[in-house]
């Protein structure tokens, strides 16, 4: 419901509208109107602005002009600019329309502050055309006889108007139409104008604000042409061979104009073009020869033309046409140069001539071959050689010596002046100084000091330095009078460059100077591989490898090397780029290092892998200096040992080695009381005190039979002693022997005094004499074993009871002793030894001693106690102590004395056949 | 004062006798020109007899010799007020009767027309400067009744205008060096007396 009644009001209200609109639509048509209407105004000028009211209005709506407002767009205007003229009239006044905004309205407050629009106009705002300037025309030709005139003109400042802009022409007596700038306002084409007579050219412009015009112009249209450019160029070569003839045709007939020409050529690979002078092509003409060229060369030729008198403009360039010149002789000889290989015969040359192509300009034409001459100079007699090739290079084989080389190169026209080269025998002039290289403006740059003679030429030899071996040596030459040039080839960046510079000369050749030279550097591709050389507590010695040329990309300047410990930081050392080794020092003891090696070049560095090492805990000698005093500390200790061992050695003789009595010292003579005479008992007794046989021990030995102990077994003895008497301090038989002898033989041969001897035989105690004979002592003395049976016979004298007791156990020891050797045919030699017995004096003093002597010992003395062994088994009770190993205790007393002298000799021999059991 | 200007006046008419010689011979080579294009255009003869063709004015004259000065720019201003209107005859019948369509054509001798206007109104200049009395305007005879011409005597008509306007030129010539080598000689004269 509600909005049923807005619909409603809003209904109402429009209808009233419409009623008051009628009302004041018959006021404003007729109440008033502005003047002037719809203005154009310049921006910034002052305009008034009239507003007039009707005097029919005046009555009906009771309107005055003091109630008009004037408003600019939607603002009021300020009243201050306003002026009632009268009571119909009221003007607004603005000093400055810049600001002034369209529509401008006139409006009049009536009863009831209703505002009423009487009148408004729409006012334009702009600026005057500026006279145009700097008016200028171009008569283009579009044909053969047709010409159009193109004018433009400066039109000058923006107006913010409809602006026209009019160029109008007009001969003295005949005005044209008028061009009309149609597209942009400053320019106009005028389709045909005609020439010889002046024609007055000037530019109108006018819009709301005005007119202005340009200056006139007064010229005659031929004055201002631009031609068409001559066309049809053709280009022929002429006679000679520096000469081409142009020819072409003009677009432009002289009735018109005369014409001057400009004509541009150039070699057609070269960018500069250049010009024929333009005094010799001032005038209209249809061809010309172009002198001065070279032979043998493409030009490419291109011609404008413009009016003679140097009036209008050039032309635009024809079509570009070229030409060949005819052929020429060439003008110089080819650079020559030579490879000399000695290594092929020390008396002779392999000569490789080298030279290289002309250049275009320089061959005049297409070489055709070369002829090549070598004229050999004394003391070489040989005739000249020539030799007619088609390549650039000519091997030889020459003899060593002196030669003059020509090469001359030919085309169809003729020949080129010869090049000449010395090969002298040895390169004996002086060679340049101080050859230099380095990069300048992308080429490389070569600089030597010319040696003071006078110089021929030069040739610079480079090629570039590489691991792989192949490489290509490249040359140039040089005339005598430079001291630099550039480098003519493909000179690759980031490589080595070995540059050799030879100074030729007339008579001779210097020797060629060398230098190295990169045209461009760059960080090395890979750093240098370091290891570890030596690896110390505190200081580790490094080693690497140069980098390889082709590795380096540039000179090394340095290297530098990096190193720190997992948590420490990187520490950097610079080496001189000659060093493959280095030396850290300070370092931390073990420690892991990380080590990595950067190379140098001016550009950058670049590093190598890392490697990394761990320094020692000790240092040098460290261990040393802990092991020697300890290993003195033990040796101080041993010695110690062995002093106090020393001191106290009867203390521990007594319990650990026990007196052993020396047999050899013993003597049945001196034992015996038949022959007090011959021995000694005093000294005997004052060598073996008796304290020295408190302590015996004891091994028993059991006898198999006691009845061997018979008296007559014991008769024997008698003669032994004897015997001994007389060859006292001798060993006759020793082990060996003793154990080859039986005792038992010895016992049933008896009847001789001499078996008495083979008695002694079986004692395994023995002192080998080596010259000892008839009381000769040797000085040195080898006891092997003794073969006194005094201790025996002591024994058996002491203790002559316990001896049956003893020889049980006895065999029972042999027994062991010899059993490993059973299969010995002891047996039968017992048996022969019973049927014959040698007489014991032969074995002991013959026959076994050298065999000691000789080193055979070591077999006759295994073997004896087996022999013994058996023996006892047989007949042990005849000889119960047999046996030396086996000690036979009763002789510990005699032997005491010797035993300072002899123990060592002594207890190994027990230990080792394991029948002497210390106790 | 007069001396003061005189010598402004001889380079200002040697000037204008250059550029008259200039423009006949261009009006020349472009009269030459039009003439192939015209007979070419109109199927006819260079050789073609025009005996039975309306009069022209005639370049040939007697004791070309013995014209004055004044004379020969006069008989030249005549003849190339003539030609104006025959070529704008010329023209109109190309385009309403014989060409119409040809529009380079139409341009070509409107160029022609163009050229004789010029060089009649440096004729006119030049009698004015070396101060000859400038003959009058006359009606040229027979304009009026052209359009009563078949469409051939048209075309001959056109090629007889072009034949004579190309002897004219080349007269023009003539008769403007004349008066160049006679006025210089003159003016050489007067100076010298002065």
């Amino acid at each position: 419901m509600p909005s049923g009644w807005s619909w409603v009001v809003h209904i109402l209200y429009f209808l009233l509208s419409i009623c008051c609109l009628r009302g004041a639509g018959a006021l404003v048509q007729s109440c008033g109107y502005i003047t002037p209407e719809s203005p154009v105004l310049a921006i910034g000028s002052s305009f008034t602005a009239w507003c007039i009211l009707n005097e029919s209005c005046l009555d009906y709506g009771n309107i005055y002009a003091s109630q008009i407002i004037w408003k600019t767009k939607r603002s009021v205007v300020p009243k201050e600019q306003y002026r009632e003229i009268n009571r119909t009239v009221s003007s607004v006044t603005f000093n400055d329309t810049s600001t002034l905004a369209t529509p401008l309205t006139c409006n009049i407050l009536a009863d009831g502050h209703l505002e009423q629009n009487i009148y408004g106009i729409d006012v334009r705002l702009g600026l005057p055309p500026e006279k145009p300037e700097n008016l200028s025309c171009i008569v283009h030709q579009t044909s053969r006889s047709r010409f159009s005139m193109n004018c433009t003109w400066n039109p000058g400042r923006a107006t913010f108007l409809d602006t026209e802009f009019w160029l109008r022409t007009r001969w003295p007596q005949e005005t044209f139409n008028d061009c009309k700038a149609a597209v942009v306002n400053n320019s106009c084409l005028i389709p045909d104008v005609q020439f010889f007579v002046n024609l007055e050219v000037w530019v109108e412009a006018k819009n709301d604000l005005g007119m202005m015009e340009s200056e006139h112009l007064l010229f005659d249209p031929v004055d201002m042409v631009k031609p068409l450019p001559p066309q049809n160029l053709s280009v022929t070569s002429g006679i000679l061979p520096t000469v081409l003839k142009l020819s072409w045709e003009n677009r432009i007939i002289p009735a018109e104009m005369e014409l001057k020409f400009n004509i541009l050529y150039k070699i057609s690979d070269s960018p500069d073009w250049m010009e024929v002078p333009p005094e010799d092509t001032a005038s209209t003409r249809t061809s010309f020869t172009v002198q001065g060229l070279k032979p043998y060369t493409e030009y490419v030729f291109s011609l404008r033309c413009m009016k003679r008198d140097g009036l209008g403009y050039w032309s635009d360039r024809s079509e570009e046409k070229s030409g060949v010149t005819i052929e020429d002789r060439p003008s110089k000889g080819p650079p020559l140069w030579r490879k000399i290989d000695t290594s092929h015969s020390p008396a002779s040359w392999t000569v490789h001539l080298m030279w290289k192509e002309l250049d275009h300009y320089e061959a005049n034409g297409i070489i055709l071959h070369y002829e090549v001459t070598i004229k050999a100079r004394s003391p070489l007699s040989r005739p000249l050689e020539k030799h007619s090739v088609n390549t650039t290079n000519l091997t030889l084989e020459l003899p060593k010596g002196t030669y003059d080389v020509t090469v001359t190169a030919h085309n169809s026209v003729g020949s080129s002046p010869a090049s000449v080269l010395l090969i002298p025998a040895s390169n004996s002039k002086a060679s340049v100084k101080n050859v230099r290289a380095a990069p300048h403006a992308g080429r490389l740059w070569v600089h030597w000091i010319a040696p003071n003679s006078h110089v021929a030429k030069y040739v610079i030899e480079w090629y570039e330095m590489s691991n792989n071996s192949s490489y290509v040596t490249e040359w140039q030459q040089e005339p005598g009078s430079s001291q630099s040039t550039f480098l003519k080839g493909d000179i690759k960046p980031f490589k080595c460059y070995q540059i050799t510079v030879y100074p030729l000369y007339a008579d001779g050749q210097g020797n060629g100077q060398s230098t190295k030279a990169y045209l461009k550097q760059d960080y090395p591709v890979k750093g240098p591989t370091i290891q570890t050389k030596k690896v110390g507590k505190t200081e580790a010695i490094l080693t690497w490898k140069h980098l390889s040329v082709d590795d380096q990309n540039g000179f090394i300047k340095n290297y530098i090397i990096f190193y720190k410990t997992i948590s420490g930081n990187e520490t950097a050392a610079k080496v001189d780029p000659s060093k493959t080794e280095y030396t850290l020092s300070s370092l931390s003891s073990d420690t892991l290092y990380t080590v990595r090696m950067a190379a140098y070049t001016e550009v950058g560095g670049k590093s190598g892998p890392v490697f990394t090492f761990t320094t020692q805990k000790f240092g040098k000698g460290e261990i040393e200096a802990i092991v020697v005093p300890v290993c003195l500390a033990f040796l101080m200790s041993v010695l110690l040992g062995v002093l106090f061992f020393f001191n106290k050695r009867d203390l521990i003789k007594k319990y650990i080695w026990p007196n052993v009595p020396d047999p050899s010292k013993s003597n049945i003579a001196q034992w015996s009381p038949q022959a007090p005479a011959k021995h000694n008992f005093s000294s005997k007794d004052q060598m073996y005190p008796e304290g020295s046989f408190t302590d015996v021990s004891v091994v028993e030995i059991e006898a198999d039979d006691k009845k061997s102990f018979s008296e007559q077994d014991l008769k024997p003895f008698d003669l032994l002693k004897k015997e001994k008497s007389t060859s006292e301090g001798h060993s006759s038989g020793i082990g060996g022997s003793s154990c080859m002898s039986s005792p038992r033989q010895s016992v049933s041969d008896s009847d001789e005094g001499e078996s008495t001897q083979n008695t002694s035989s079986t004692v395994q105690y023995s002192t080998v004499v080596l010259n000892g004979y008839r009381d000769q002592i040797p000085s040195v003395q080898v006891f092997s074993r003794s073969e006194s049976t005094q201790p025996l016979l002591d024994s058996e004298e002491r203790s002559e009871d316990n001896l049956g007791d003893a020889t049980s156990p006895r065999h029972q020891y042999f027994k062991q002793n010899c059993s490993q050797d059973e299969t010995n045919p002891g047996e039968s030699h017992f048996e022969r030894a019973k049927q014959n017995t040698p007489p014991i004096n032969e074995e002991d003093l013959v026959g076994l001693p050298p065999m000691q002597i000789s080193g055979q010992s070591s077999q006759s003395y295994g073997f004896e106690p087996q022999k013994n062994m058996q023996e006892a088994a047989l007949a042990g009770a005849l000889f119960p102590s047999t046996e030396g190993q086996t000690v036979i205790p009763e002789t510990l007393g005699i032997n005491a004395a010797t035993v300072e002298e002899m123990p060592k000799s002594y207890l190994p021999q027990t230990v080792r056949q394991g029948g002497y059991m210390p106790q | 004062m007069a001396s003061a200007e005189r010598p402004p006046v001889i380079l200002r008419s040697l000037d204008l006798r250059s550029r008259a010689i200039r423009l006949a011979r261009k009006i020349r080579s472009d009269v030459v020109s039009l003439l192939d294009s015209y007979v070419e255009r109109q199927g006819l003869d260079k050789n073609i007899s025009l005996d039975g063709v309306d009069s022209m004015p005639t370049a040939a004259v007697e004791h070309w010799s013995e014209l004055t000065e004044a004379e020969r720019l006069g008989n030249n201003l005549k003849a190339y007020r003539i030609f104006q209107t025959l070529l704008a005859e010329v023209l109109e019948d190309q385009r309403t009767h014989l060409t119409p369509i040809d529009t380079n054509f139409h341009e070509s001798i409107q160029s022609v027309m163009l050229q004789v206007s010029a060089l009649a109104s440096q004729l006119e200049e030049l009698l004015m400067l070396l101060e000859h009395s400038v003959p009058a305007r006359e009606e040229v005879e027979g304009t009026a009744d052209s359009t009563s011409h078949s469409m051939f005597e048209k075309k001959l008509r056109g090629l007889k205008v072009l034949q004579e306007l190309a002897q004219w030129s080349v007269r023009s010539v003539k008769d403007l060096h004349h008066v160049t080598k006679h006025s210089h000689s003159s003016s050489t004269v007067h100076v010298s007396h002065q």
